[in-house]
């Protein structure tokens, strides 16, 4: 018992950090219907941008975050300003396959770049455990889900009590109207890319202090990112939100349960489902 | 007669070359221009993009090995087998996920590699990361598929390309391949015309795995050692993918002069540069996906295309005004009964209990403001929308909520609001792939358009003055003239029940006149039509009887001027 409470505990935090790096997949689906497959690519470039901060100028995770960010919604920006842009009228079919394309380019980019090793952290601010009762919750996991949350709750105040943010959801809902109401739908477009691949390289920054980077860490994020969106419903916050979560339970849960090394099929086999039963997803329409 | 004449050339290369690098890099070619060829089935002529053939690929080469090496199984039975086993799988993502909107597919494809992938990792009954060596067995070499040259397998790898390139030239020349482009132009318009797409799209998933397999067993036997890093890495994932792209999918040799094309440039920039060649290409095809899915979605043969003059597109002469002909008499036989049909969208009811008889050889109109409900009635009674009350009979079989092809097998076929045709498919083959579908099998498909079929096609464009058109895209034709053929891809179907939903909105006014007059001389042929039109004058003109909804529910009946002077209809359209 006291294990499977252990297990939801880590799934529950990791799952917040999932929730951050689904948010972005499913605000630009949300604003304006195309999937980003390589997403995860950008998540992987941050995690890089971390280490190398701390490897060179031993900068902590704590203190890399706001450089990396702002440099990271600029490249979500600029992805929407010189390739997505010039895909938007095309079908889906050239959608998918401009951002596949961008998956490899950023991927073996990072392999020419950083070589196939993998690296980690080891001296952060970061680090040790807590002990709650009997059961053990890591400092740099907790730091992490924390922070997600803190980005969602802000997220969430931008979209609703801002006029950018209402403008954002105005377009979400029918661009078209929106661009007759005076909204520069362009500008909106461009925001949803800055903010998403910004979240995916926040979870990025504190994933360094307990997870380690190779050119390929995207491979299994991304899956566990569309899981989630699948989980919780393309399209929406709240769905990345409870897909996030979701899915980190199930991992983490069934995992102990059954078998660590089959994490991955489990979200694997909830996707799969989901799309049988609910492809909406927990919290779509 | 080409493709003969290319396999037989390379055929005989061998004869003049022995150089094992060469023979090297041409193996790669032929299976890995294999899986790309399969690839391009089911990414390029049906559009349902797969980012994970290394899964079927790595099917294939695991379960001949593991047949080999654990039982002595010669890989001519393993091949199959693998086959087999690549084909169930691929059946299961496709039954999954294809009635969803695409990127479902992708994404599942894109799992599934991964997913497949950490299990082979760690099973194991295949030597999990170790890897499978295989036996040799250089005594019985064609049981066993085993020799100590590369001549052989270039032979046998050159045969299983031809057997590629062979199925998918029949594929493109028969009527399998018009099927999968249009239900890849346009799902929707197709199940409209009776084309069960799923049926169709399932089949040429299958095929392409199986392609994807064999590939991968011969693989196996060439190597003689796989792991799961070899045969299932996200790279042959993505060499297929990047092959098909490249040279241009849906296309018969796109795929195979992408393969030569990328295996050569990669095997010389690897020579060339040593290790450091292993991640720059991938950098370079990465890029290259991005600009051909900006400029070019069509690939290198779509350049070459490009550069041909392009047709002009025939004007139509408008005729004079004729008199209009005579239109048909209505039976007492009831072709399409709906009864208390209800459908609601959240909280507004957009149908509310519709009641509507339509008799064999009449003209019916329907009419009512926008948003009365009328397309909606259309959606509902083809498929395209499930009631939530009701029921729709077509000669006296109950036909409620089922797929939108099987509405049309019966004989019930619409067109749309919104003119839907096949926009990159010829006039002609658009009415082909319009042919009746009641009956028709997978091998059926398999086979090139009947001649009756053909000459039928040609018949009706002449009918509609298309006939000059016949060969240009239907994208390229006017909106009018995109009507029209819409109209004679419904005629094409030979569905006694015809539904149009406003077939003259946007239409050009002297355009009008001649479909007024198509509707009224098709009706006293016999076709039983029902139409949705806001045009009074063309309601007049067509209409046996007219039904009059608005806020979903029928407010009047009857024949047009009796409608006309209702009082109910009156306060709707002039609010008095």
């Amino acid at each position: 018992m006291d294990l499977l409470v252990q297990a939801a505990l880590n799934g529950l935090l990791l799952g917040l950090v999932y929730a951050l790096v689904a948010l972005g997949l499913s605000l630009i689906w949300g604003v304006m219907e195309v999937v980003n497959l390589a997403h995860a690519e950008y998540l992987m470039l941050a995690m890089y941008a971390t280490y190398w901060l701390w490897a060179l100028g031993r900068v902590d995770p704590l203190v890399a975050a706001p450089v990396v960010l702002p440099l990271f919604f600029l490249l979500g920006w600029l992805t929407y300003r010189v390739l997505i842009r010039r895909v938007l009228a095309a079908p889906m079919v050239s959608q998918i396959f401009a951002t596949f394309g961008l998956l490899f380019f950023l991927r073996y980019s990072a392999f020419a770049a950083f070589g196939p090793n993998v690296r980690g952290i080891w001296q952060s601010h970061l680090a040790g455990s807590l002990t709650v009762g009997p059961w053990y919750v890591g400092v740099p996991q907790l730091a992490a889900a924390l922070v997600a949350l803190g980005a969602f709750a802000l997220l969430w105040l931008f979209l609703n009590r801002t006029k950018t943010g209402k403008a954002l959801q105005a377009t979400a809902q029918d661009r078209v109207v929106a661009q007759t109401l005076g909204i520069d739908v362009e500008q909106m477009f461009a925001l949803a890319w800055g903010i998403g691949i910004a979240a995916a390289a926040l979870a990025g920054v504190f994933l360094m202090p307990f997870y380690q980077v190779s050119p390929t860490v995207g491979d299994a994020f991304l899956l566990i990112a569309f899981a989630s969106v699948v989980l919780g419903g393309f399209g929406t916050v709240a769905g990345a939100l409870v897909g996030g979560i979701g899915i980190g339970l199930v991992e983490n849960v069934l995992g102990a349960l059954i078998a660590p090394t089959f994490k991955l099929l489990f979200a694997f086999a909830v996707f799969v489902l989901m799309l049988l039963v609910r492809p909406q997803g927990l919290v779509g329409e | 007669m080409s493709l003969l004449l290319l396999v037989a050339g390379l055929a005989l290369v061998p004869l003049a070359v022995r150089d094992s690098f060469f023979l090297n890099a041409a193996i790669h070619v032929f299976l890995l221009g294999t899986a790309a060829l399969g690839w391009n089935l089911i990414g390029g002529y049906a559009g349902q993009l797969s980012f994970g053939h290394a899964v079927f690929f790595g099917v294939g080469a695991y379960t001949s090995s593991v047949l080999l090496t654990r039982h002595g199984v010669w890989p001519w039975v393993g091949g199959p087998v693998g086959a087999a086993l690549a084909v169930g799988l691929s059946l299961v993502i496709g039954a999954a996920t294809f009635r969803l909107r695409r990127h479902f597919f992708a994404l599942a494809t894109l799992a599934l590699a991964e997913i497949t992938r950490i299990t082979f990792l760690n099973w194991t009954y295949v030597e999990a990361a170790i890897g499978l060596y295989l036996p040799l067995h250089y005594r019985g070499r064609l049981a066993y598929l085993m020799w100590d040259g590369k001549v052989p397998y270039y032979l046998a790898g050159l045969a299983l390309f031809a057997a590629a390139l062979a199925l998918t030239w029949w594929v493109d020349r028969t009527r399998m391949g018009l099927y999968l482009k249009a239900t890849n132009q346009d799902a929707d318009a197709a199940e409209a015309l009776g084309l069960p797409t799923l049926r169709y799209k399932l089949w040429a998933m299958g095929a392409s795995a199986a392609l994807a397999a064999l590939a991968g067993t011969l693989y196996a036997q060439y190597v003689l050692y796989i792991d799961p890093y070899t045969v299932m890495a996200s790279r042959i994932s993505l060499l297929v993918v990047v092959m098909a792209l490249i040279g241009g999918r849906g296309t018969v040799f796109g795929p195979a002069l992408g393969a030569a094309f990328i295996v050569l440039l990669s095997e010389y920039t690897r020579t060339a540069l040593g290790h450091l060649g292993q991640g720059y290409d991938f950098i370079l095809f990465g890029a290259l996906i991005m600009l051909l899915a900006i400029y070019e979605p069509r690939g290198l043969l779509g350049l070459g295309r490009r550069a041909r003059p392009h047709r002009a597109v025939p004007v139509v002469e408008g005729s004079a005004p004729a008199p209009l002909p005579a239109s048909g008499t209505p039976q007492d036989r009831v072709a399409l009964r709906v009864e208390g049909l209800s459908k609601r969208f959240g909280g507004v009811a957009a149908l509310e209990a519709v009641d509507l008889v339509v008799r064999q050889g009449e003209v019916l109109g329907l009419i009512g403001p926008n948003g009365a409900g009328k397309s909606t009635l259309f959606d509902c009674i083809t498929g395209f929308q499930r009631p939530d009350r009701g029921r729709v009979v077509v000669d006296g079989a109950d036909l409620t909520a089922r797929p939108p092809h099987a509405l049309a097998h019966a004989g019930v076929v619409r067109t749309f609001q919104l003119v839907r045709v096949f926009p990159e498919l010829t006039a002609l083959e658009n009415l082909l792939v319009a042919q009746p579908h009641r009956g028709e099998s997978v091998w059926q498909a398999l086979r090139p358009p009947a001649p009756a079929v053909r000459a039928r096609a040609e018949a009706l464009l002449r009918r509609v003055g298309l006939a000059a058109s016949r060969e240009v895209p239907a994208g390229e034709l006017s909106y009018g003239q995109q009507k029209v053929l819409a109209l004679a891809m419904a005629l094409m179907t030979q569905a006694p029940v015809i539904l149009l939903d406003e077939p003259t909105a946007g239409v050009h006014p002297a355009l009008i006149q001649e479909l007024v007059a198509q509707i009224r001389a098709l009706n006293a042929e016999g076709r039983t039509f029902v139409v949705i039109e806001h045009h009074m004058e063309v309601v007049n003109a067509l209409a046996h009887r007219v039904y009059f909804l608005a806020g979903g529910r029928v407010l009047a009946e009857g024949t047009p001027e009796a409608v006309r002077q209702d009082p109910q209809v009156l306060h709707a359209y002039y609010g008095h």
